[in-house]
């Protein structure tokens, strides 16, 4: 029988969170980046695309409306992907490594980074959301469709920050940013992300069927798409998708944190 | 005085083939620079083909050839993001201090980080020109046509390192460096490098007019389609040049700045 002795959770999480959250003034210019670049995305994608709803089947005639979800998912994607990048840098310098001889459960460990990580998305989800409506994007879903929004948003947060610390427990170098980042990308990308299902041709529309980020845009798209009504049948299917994507990477960042230290 | 320069030269060349090596020890730290672009290639041709039905949208053979410059574009910025990201890394781990160090030239410092960016560049351009060939673009412009777009992407690539060199340098901070990856995406959508720029919206197309990478792809996809009214090839190499000597410039700036305060 051990006789080891653990500490409280909700202390530790909460201190890792408290710690977490402080990136935000420990790394200059961090939250300027991760929260200016979906805003300027959104500005971007829609000049560039946004002559595209004019093609028959596209569900709305506002381009805006139609990326201000996916740059929120961007925006709260990057700020779990930092989550990651963080903690690898938390490895190399060695303060990880103290932690993990600490008598805290390691699940503990990835905890505080990942409610920071969701605290920190919040910034861009809400800058986006703002900017966009300001500058033309519809609410066509109310009160209800926003929170759905930010739902979304908050889920895929954290879906990729424990992608994030699984590449950063696995890897166990800042060098593996990008590989974070671009986990998030391809997320996003292979899905409906510049235009709806029936638009898409080739492989992409195969694999933006099956990709599970496809159903999470489609949860938030119910506050802005006038093509994409408030419905369960619109709602389920994100939340079933964020449930098994946090379970299936939360395995894996557990996996590879128990292997830590053997 | 020849005899300097040569010495100065082979410092270049083996920092240049040094920031190669490092890239290519770590298989997966390819990945971000070598198949991010393809599989955004392959999503933007799949997901936004259908806009060819538009009207404005030029003649082109084939939709897949007229995107390739938006990738070589994005693997230029990319390219130039690692050279940013290597530095931090060689300053945090104090490697950077030792060669300040050296009895070299500083400026042969930067030069030989942009050497190993230019060689990088060349590569990936190559491998991007060859993929989407084996995947049906077509190449109007002949061989000629996609030496001249790789040069470009190159030349290009050196003024996206010059100016991540120069963050680094003043910042010193590779989380720092992590978070810009983002933006790398902004310089893409804010020229027309998947759109013809008569389709951007107005807001975007004016902005377009003042993002140097605007006429970099441009005149990468008048040399790939051998058609000058896509982009004047001799306006993009002149905005290459202009980008790759003022970025180049302001991290030599960045480097003495650190060096006198040191």
């Amino acid at each position: 029988m051990s006789a080891r002795t653990t500490t409280p959770a909700a202390p530790v999480a909460w201190a890792l969170w408290i710690r977490s959250l402080g990136e935000v003034t420990r790394v200059r210019g961090a939250i300027f980046g991760s929260s200016l670049a979906p805003l300027i995305f959104l500005l971007g994608t829609s000049g560039q695309f946004g002559r595209l709803v004019g093609l028959p089947e596209f569900p709305t005639d506002s381009y805006l409306s139609w990326v201000v979800p996916l740059c929120c998912l961007q925006g709260a994607g990057f700020a779990g992907a930092a989550a990651g990048a963080n903690l690898a840098r938390d490895i190399e310098q060695g303060w990880f490594d103290r932690l993990l001889v600490a008598p805290v459960a390691r699940p503990l460990l990835v905890l505080g980074p990942v409610l920071g990580a969701i605290t920190r998305a919040l910034i861009p989800v809400t800058l986006v959301l703002v900017v966009g409506v300001a500058i033309g994007a519809e609410v066509t879903g109310g009160v209800l469709g926003v929170v759905l929004l930010y739902l979304a948003s908050v889920g895929f947060c954290a879906v990729a920050a424990m992608w994030g610390i699984a590449m950063a427990v696995i890897f166990r170098t800042q060098q593996a940013g990008p590989l974070m980042q671009m986990g998030v990308f391809l997320g996003v990308f292979l899905s409906t992300a510049y235009t709806p299902q029936p638009l898409l041709t080739g492989w992409l529309e195969h694999v933006a069927r099956i990709n599970p980020v496809s159903h999470v845009l489609e949860l938030g798209r119910q506050a802005t798409v006038s093509g994409i009504d408030l419905s369960l049948a619109h709602t389920w299917p994100g939340l079933v998708s964020l449930a098994g994507m946090t379970v299936g990477f939360g395995a894996l960042a557990l996996v590879g944190l128990r292997r830590m230290g053997r | 005085m020849i005899g300097g320069a040569a010495r100065e030269s082979r410092v270049v060349g083996a920092l240049g083939r040094r920031g190669l090596s490092v890239q290519f020890r770590r298989a997966q730290l390819l990945m971000p620079t070598f198949v991010l672009p393809l599989l955004v290639l392959a999503v933007i041709a799949s997901g936004t083909r259908a806009g060819r039905d538009l009207e404005a949208f030029p003649e082109v053979s084939s939709f897949l050839g007229f995107v390739v410059p938006g990738t070589l574009l994005q693997g230029a910025l990319l390219a130039g993001l690692t050279s940013g990201i290597a530095i931090a890394s060689d300053i945090e781990s104090g490697f950077f201090d030792r060669l300040l160090a050296a009895p070299v030239r500083r400026s042969s410092l930067v030069l030989g980080r942009l050497a190993g960016t230019l060689g990088l560049a060349v590569l990936q351009a190559a491998w991007f020109l060859l993929i989407a060939l084996v995947f049906g673009a077509h190449y109007d412009g002949g061989v000629l046509g996609a030496l001249g777009a790789a040069g470009l992407a190159s030349i290009a690539a050196i003024g996206i390192g010059g100016l991540a060199c120069a963050i680094a340098i003043r910042t010193g901070s590779m989380s720092l460096m992590q978070s810009i990856f983002p933006f790398v995406f902004v310089f893409l959508f804010t020229a027309p490098a998947f759109f013809p720029r008569d389709l951007l919206t107005p807001t975007l197309h004016d902005v377009s007019a003042f993002n140097p990478l605007t006429y970099v792809v441009e005149g990468a996809r008048g040399l790939l389609q051998g058609d000058t009214a896509l982009g004047d090839p001799w306006l993009g190499l002149l905005a290459a040049v202009a980008l790759a000597a003022g970025a180049t410039l302001l991290a030599i700036l960045a480097l003495a700045d650190r060096a006198r305060r040191s």
